[in-house]
């Protein structure tokens, strides 16, 4: 187990530092490079100089990424090229924002997907089934944008019951009208980034519940005298879920890339829409910062999920590969 | 004896792929013949904002150009920075995931450790980086999102390519003193063609999922149409919310889109299903 962990941590950090050195280069080895770009050669030598310094771009390639490398593990993201804001700052103040529409997300796949890809398993080749089959096939590959529009279209145009941007009204309420505020305006973001991530764990919940009821400790169970419901709780549902966890690992890195698209459209104040805005400013500390994030935030749900599938699979538990 | 049946046979009972085969037809007459019938949409008319008529089958947009003109002309952006996509990817992931899986030592698990990783790390905001810096012209965009569309394929490949070279005849070739890169390209990926495929056909998909991502947050080309760039045109005019609704600015584009997917989704499913024997009742 502890081997599992570490071989993961290890993985994690690979990644982490990968993410990080990709955009260094990315950005630093284009040819039209943004830092020199943002250095106009109409100001004056001494402000020119000054900037040079300020931005490291007086010292040599391998040096500006040793001191990026450096500023990044002290918590250094730089200095965002348009309001010249701390980027460490501005992602903390951000991040919540996204945190929150993702845990949404994440509670309905538990309370929705779930149970819905059992319902469909059980009822596999029946209508109810077909019609979930129907509904997860265009899901998978929903184009988020719109998904967005017909949702605004439907709910905040023709209807008029839901906000059609933003995450709380201004001015900033207090207490529970204000949290009622922004429940009434994460709803619309939320059901539109959870989508494709809920059909895919009803999918890989049907299938594998199916394979799963197959099996003979199944029928065993059965033999055994236990009821339906608790068969399937107990003894199906734990083996069926390692698929589906595994799939939702993989998909985060795609969530977190819809989140831009969601942030946008809703002009949700999250890591998302920061992303969007610092691209039409080409303001790179503030992408590269963003990136990052998302990066480490990926990995660390990675892990998780990784963790949950050793819970779940006594195999990897007991240090098998 | 029962006779075999060939492929085809399969795939003209399949309802799905014939489907999903039809749609990919149509649109690529749309986007490869269609731009003779209609001219290039550009400048503005006084037909702002019409609703679909006979003169104007999809309506107008703001600067009063047609819809339709627009979406053939899109589905032609679609198509080539799609394939273009998938031609670069092609060149990364298929002999990434061939000698990651035939080869054994270092740099077989050197390129296994850059498949996961760049499985896990988040490509569109990526892809957006990238394409922000190297500015917006439709090749930029093809290049971009071929370069960060392999590592599925490359996962794929490898997987067949590990099942492969168990394999007798592989053994055979390797007795008969065939070079590796023979053995490889000649034998192995033969015989994997059909997942490879398959995969193809869905980062297809992805791709104009990209494009249409990217073009939508204005990483698009701005002098090409394509379904994005629309989309953008319409969202940044608020075109969903406002009173009366031009519902055809913003939902054709996006129908056009989610057409597109479908069908290369439900063209490579049926491959696969047909390519599996369990799939063929």
């Amino acid at each position: 187990m502890s081997r599992y962990i570490l071989q993961r941590i290890g993985r994690g950090l690979l990644t982490i530092f990968v993410s990080l050195t990709l955009t260094f280069f990315i950005i630093r080895l284009m040819p039209s490079n943004p830092v020199e770009l943002m250095i106009d050669p109409h100001m004056s030598q001494e402000t020119q100089d000054m900037l040079m310094e300020k931005f490291g771009l007086d010292k040599s390639f391998g040096e500006q990424y040793i001191l990026f490398l450096k500023g990044v593990v002290q918590g250094d993201l730089g200095v965002s090229f348009g309001s010249r804001a701390n980027v460490t700052e501005l992602i903390a103040q951000k991040l919540p924002w996204t945190l929150l529409l993702i845990g949404i997300v994440l509670l309905l796949v538990v309370i929705i997907g779930i149970p819905v890809g059992v319902l469909a398993a059980k009822r596999k080749g029946r209508l109810s089934d077909r019609i979930i089959s129907i509904v997860v096939t265009m899901g998978i590959s929903i184009f988020i944008p719109f998904l967005a529009f017909l949702l605004l279209y439907l709910f905040s145009f023709r209807l008029g019951v839901l906000p059609t941007a933003g995450a709380y009204t201004p001015p900033k309420g207090e207490g529970f009208s204000y949290v009622l505020d922004i429940a009434r305006h994460a709803i619309l973001p939320a059901v539109t980034l959870s989508v494709m991530m809920l059909a895919n764990a009803v999918l890989y919940t049907r299938n594998s519940m199916i394979d799963v009821l197959k099996e003979d400790y199944i029928r065993t169970a059965y033999s055994k005298g236990l009821d339906k419901k608790r068969t399937l709780k107990v003894h199906a549902l734990k083996n069926a879920l390692i698929p589906t966890v595994t799939v939702i690992g993989l998909q985060i890195g795609v969530m977190v890339g819809g989140s831009v698209m969601t942030e946008t459209v809703f002009s949700w104040p999250g890591i998302g829409r920061m992303i969007y805005d610092a691209v039409t400013a080409l303001d790179y500390p503030v992408l590269q910062g963003g990136f990052l994030l998302m990066s480490v935030s990926v990995v660390l749900m990675n892990f998780l999920t990784d963790l949950v599938v050793a819970w779940l699979d006594p195999r990897i538990k007991l240090g098998g590969k | 004896m029962k006779q075999r049946k060939s492929f085809g046979y399969y795939f003209l009972r399949n309802k799905n792929g014939m489907i999903g085969l039809i749609g990919v037809a149509l649109i690529v007459i749309l986007g490869v013949i269609a731009p003779f019938l209609v001219a290039y949409p550009e400048g503005y008319t006084a037909d702002i904002l019409l609703a679909p008529s006979l003169s104007h089958p999809l309506g107008t947009d703001k600067l009063g150009l047609d819809i339709l003109a627009e979406v053939i002309w899109g589905a032609r952006t679609s198509l080539y920075v799609s394939l273009t996509a998938v031609v670069i990817s092609a060149l990364i992931g298929i002999p990434a995931g061939l000698i990651s899986g035939f080869v054994k030592g270092w740099l077989g698990e050197i390129i296994d450790a850059c498949i996961d990783i760049f499985l896990t790390l988040p490509m569109l905001p990526l892809m957006i980086i990238m394409a922000a810096i190297m500015g917006t012209s439709i090749n930029n965009v093809a290049l971009v999102i071929g370069l960060f569309s392999w590592p599925q394929l490359a996962r794929v490949t490898k997987n067949a390519t590990l099942k492969i070279s168990e394999m007798q005849y592989i053994e055979a070739a390797t007795c008969l003193g065939l070079s590796k890169p023979r053995i490889l390209f000649k034998h192995v990926l033969l015989n994997a063609t059909g997942p490879v495929f398959v995969n193809l056909t869905l980062i297809m998909a992805s791709a104009v999922l990209s494009e249409a991502s990217l073009s939508f947050l204005g990483l698009g080309d701005p002098t090409t149409w394509s379904w994005g760039t629309i989309l953008k045109r319409a969202w940044t005019s608020n075109a969903v919310i406002s009173s009366p609704n031009p519902w055809w600015w913003w939902l054709i584009p996006s129908l056009c889109i989610v057409i597109f997917v479908v069908c290369f989704n439900m063209l490579g499913t049926a491959i696969n299903d047909i390519l599996n024997p369990k799939g063929r009742d």
